[in-house]
């Protein structure tokens, strides 16, 4: 059995964590073999932006492109919430059971992970939401503050050349954003109207999408599809940042199709290899001198609670699940507005940001332009949902309100409790006989305080820029469809409530580290995570192999 | 047929008359999913997506994807049932019996009945009708900004829309 190890370190997941892990591994000078369990997109022939049935398409699933997981039974929803309550005008209510419909965990496999997927908003923590517990008495407090990770945020901005606004408020900056802004586009200039009106600041969001052309990118052409996958390689997914520089160094080996299933544990406290399926079920060990997991916070609990428990000495491996908490709503104003027409989620309102900011509950939010997440994305998504009924009726009102969404979203802090949680599943397995995860999430009454401002801002902002009719509104109340998920690797100083230190280092094995959202110990105040994984990611490259 | 059941259809032919029984009795010896099913849901399909002033769905052929769908077979037998079921209680021989507005009627109490099958058979119908009749490249054109996004992506994102 090989027990030398060809590489300085491996990486699972190629994904933000991953990618920036590795390429921080490689700056220094160490050599790296980068692994996921899904395969790697060709942007030219798989993305389906240029394809005349686009609108019937979504982000393409390719062979080991998504990975399983089960949920254990929803919320029993309780009383009666109007305006959380998620349906449409087309398509009646979404939930009528009664519980939380459990649906997806949205995630892709594959180099770049679901970079290739995100819209590619590209934000800072609030420096207070890394202060949870001691300035509010919730979650856990991160271990450094935001000084700490300013350098490696400003150093992630500029391989992916972000482009964003001269200032956010609280989230200080020691270098303007590489790139400026994207001017917003109109639909996001008509709720700027509205937000001017309720006192509300309006901005343009800081996006990972170039406004310029940037070390041989080129810049953005507003096509508003990010999510399907972006075609010309201006949107800063890892595969075309952090993998193609991890690669330019010549020190990196990048794996795809290749899904870890085990760590192997040794003496001294130090893991020694991971196992490795293949298709047809033959099984590759990988020696390891440095092991680092960039799976995100279902799967990097996933791999060590199925490695025998690995690192879950404080029983907290796979705890502090936190979820998606968003509202999104949907109107039709008088005047026609294309939002699809624009970079995606181009505005922002970060009033409400901060964890004090909504009155009445601890953990702040963010307000949006939603022209992505909506997936109203063509004509047939706007027919079957903006518009009720049939017949000639409803040809004459698809006429007629074509082009008159407006949708404004909004995301919330998610604070972790005992019952949201990721563990092993008892009865379902993968192929390899590796049992999946088992997703468990509940909404604590101050979760749910916070959906309710954010539904009703939300509608406030659409009726100020003089929409009329709501056609359909969605919340994480009824339905989970989580894409940011944190907290289940929690980092800390403590060994018996955290699974990893402040380095990103398990407070056990001194070779094994974790470099995904699933040691954030708070979510944030609705901030995409991808920058801060990344800027986390760099921060830990820079702690690999120097001591031992 | 049971005796009984023979007898008591002779009495229905007196009170009612031969046509009635008639309905009764194709009702009764439809196949399950068969010709009259694809023409239901064919006219079902034409009433939900009629077209005003563009091609209607079944000129385009979205009845056929329809239909051609097999996880969808249950479903469309047991509501072309209720349908004709609807029909027959208002006097028709079948749901194909009735006229536009009739049939409009029969649809929309269809949707509105507390029968699951009669409700998710109008609701697949029009969720599948309207993906596939406003994916249609034709239908597509008559409308603005339904190109594909790519290569052109939107230079006038910030203009009025045309």
């Amino acid at each position: 059995m090989k027990s030398v190890a060809d590489w300085d370190a491996v990486v699972v997941g190629a994904g933000a964590g991953g990618a920036a892990t590795a390429y921080g591994l490689c700056q220094r000078g160490m050599s790296v073999l980068l692994l996921d369990a899904g395969p790697r997109f060709d942007a030219a022939v798989d993305y389906p932006l240029t394809e005349s049935e686009w609108d019937t398409r979504d982000f393409p699933e390719k062979a080991g492109s998504v990975g399983s997981v089960t949920f254990a039974p929803g919320q029993k929803l309780i009383g009666v919430e109007p305006l959380l309550m998620s349906g449409s005008k087309g398509l009646g209510r979404l939930v009528t059971s009664g519980t939380r419909w459990m649906e997806k965990y949205h995630h892709v496999r594959g180099i770049g992970g679901t970079t290739l997927h995100f819209t590619g908003e590209s934000h800072r923590l609030h420096p207070d939401a890394m202060k949870m517990k001691s300035r509010f008495g919730v979650a856990a407090d991160w271990p450094f503050d935001y000084a700490e990770l300013e350098p490696f945020y400003v150093q992630a901005e500029a391989l992916i050349g972000v482009a964003g606004p001269s200032a956010q408020g609280a989230r200080w900056r020691s270098r303007g954003f590489p790139l400026p802004p994207h001017p917003l586009s109109y639909a996001a200039r008509t709720l700027g109207r509205g937000a001017a009106m309720l006192g509300l600041d309006w901005q343009a969001n800081s996006r990972a999408a170039l406004s310029l052309p940037w070390h041989g990118r080129p810049n953005c052409n507003h096509c508003g599809g990010c999510n399907m996958g972006c075609p010309r390689g201006d949107k800063g997914s890892a595969d075309v940042t952090f993998v193609a520089a991890a690669l330019a160094t010549g020190r990196c080996s990048v794996r795809p199709d290749s899904p870890v299933l085990r760590i192997e544990a040794g003496s001294e406290d130090r893991v020694t290899a991971v196992l490795v399926g293949h298709p047809g079920g033959t099984i590759e060990r990988i020696p390891c001198s440095h092991l680092i997991l960039a799976c995100g916070a279902v799967e990097t609990p996933r791999l060590l609670l199925a490695s025998d428990g690995l690192a879950n000495e404080s029983g907290e491996v796979g705890q502090n699940f936190m979820d998606t908490l968003e509202v999104i709503v949907g109107a039709l104003h008088p005047d026609p507005q294309h939002g699809r027409r624009g970079l995606p989620d181009d505005a922002i309102c970060w009033d409400f940001n901060a964890p004090d900011a909504i009155p009445g509950v601890i953990g702040g939010c963010r307000i949006y332009n939603a022209s992505a997440e909506n997936e109203l994305r063509g004509l047939s998504g706007f027919a079957l949902r903006a518009v009720s009924g049939w017949g000639r009726a409803h040809a004459q009102s698809v006429r007629r309100w074509w082009g008159h969404s407006l949708h404004v979203g909004a995301i919330g802090e998610s604070l972790p409790n005992r019952n949201s949680r990721v563990d092993l599943d008892p009865d379902q397995h993968d192929q390899f006989g590796i049992p999946l995860s088992r997703i468990s999430a509940w909404l604590d009454e101050s979760d749910v305080g916070r959906l309710r401002f954010m539904a009703a801002k939300s509608r406030e902002l659409l009726a100020a820029s003089g929409a009329e009719e709501i056609f359909e509104s969605y919340s994480s109340w009824d339905w989970f469809g989580a894409t940011h998920v944190f907290g289940t690797c929690r980092m800390g100083a403590d060994p018996a409530t955290s699974v990893v230190n402040a380095d990103g280092r398990n407070h056990r094995w001194r070779n094994l580290w974790i470099t995904d959202a699933s040691v954030f110990p708070s979510s944030g105040g609705g901030e995409a995570p991808a920058l801060t994984i990344q800027a986390l990611s760099l921060r830990t490259a820079e702690k690999i192999g120097k001591d031992d | 047929m049971r005796r009984r059941e023979f007898i008591g259809i002779f009495g229905l032919l007196g009170l009612l008359g031969g046509a009635t029984l008639w309905r009764h009795l194709t009702l009764f010896w439809r196949p399950s999913f068969g010709e009259r099913t694809v023409q239901t849901v064919t006219a079902v399909t034409d009433l939900m997506f009629p077209g005003e002033g563009l091609p209607g769905a079944t000129a385009l052929g979205v009845h056929n994807r329809i239909v051609a769908m097999p996880d969808f077979h249950s479903k469309m037998t047991n509501g072309v049932d209720w349908l004709d079921r609807w029909a027959t209680n208002q006097g028709a021989s079948d749901f194909l019996a009735l006229d536009e507005g009739a049939r409009l009627a029969a649809v929309g109490a269809a949707f509105e009945s507390d029968d699951d099958d009669a409700r998710q058979f109008i609701v697949a119908i029009r969720y599948y009708g309207v993906l596939n009749y406003y994916s249609e490249p034709v239908i597509k054109a008559a409308f603005s900004y339904t190109g594909p996004p790519q290569p052109e992506g939107f230079p006038d994102f910030q203009d009025p829309p045309k």
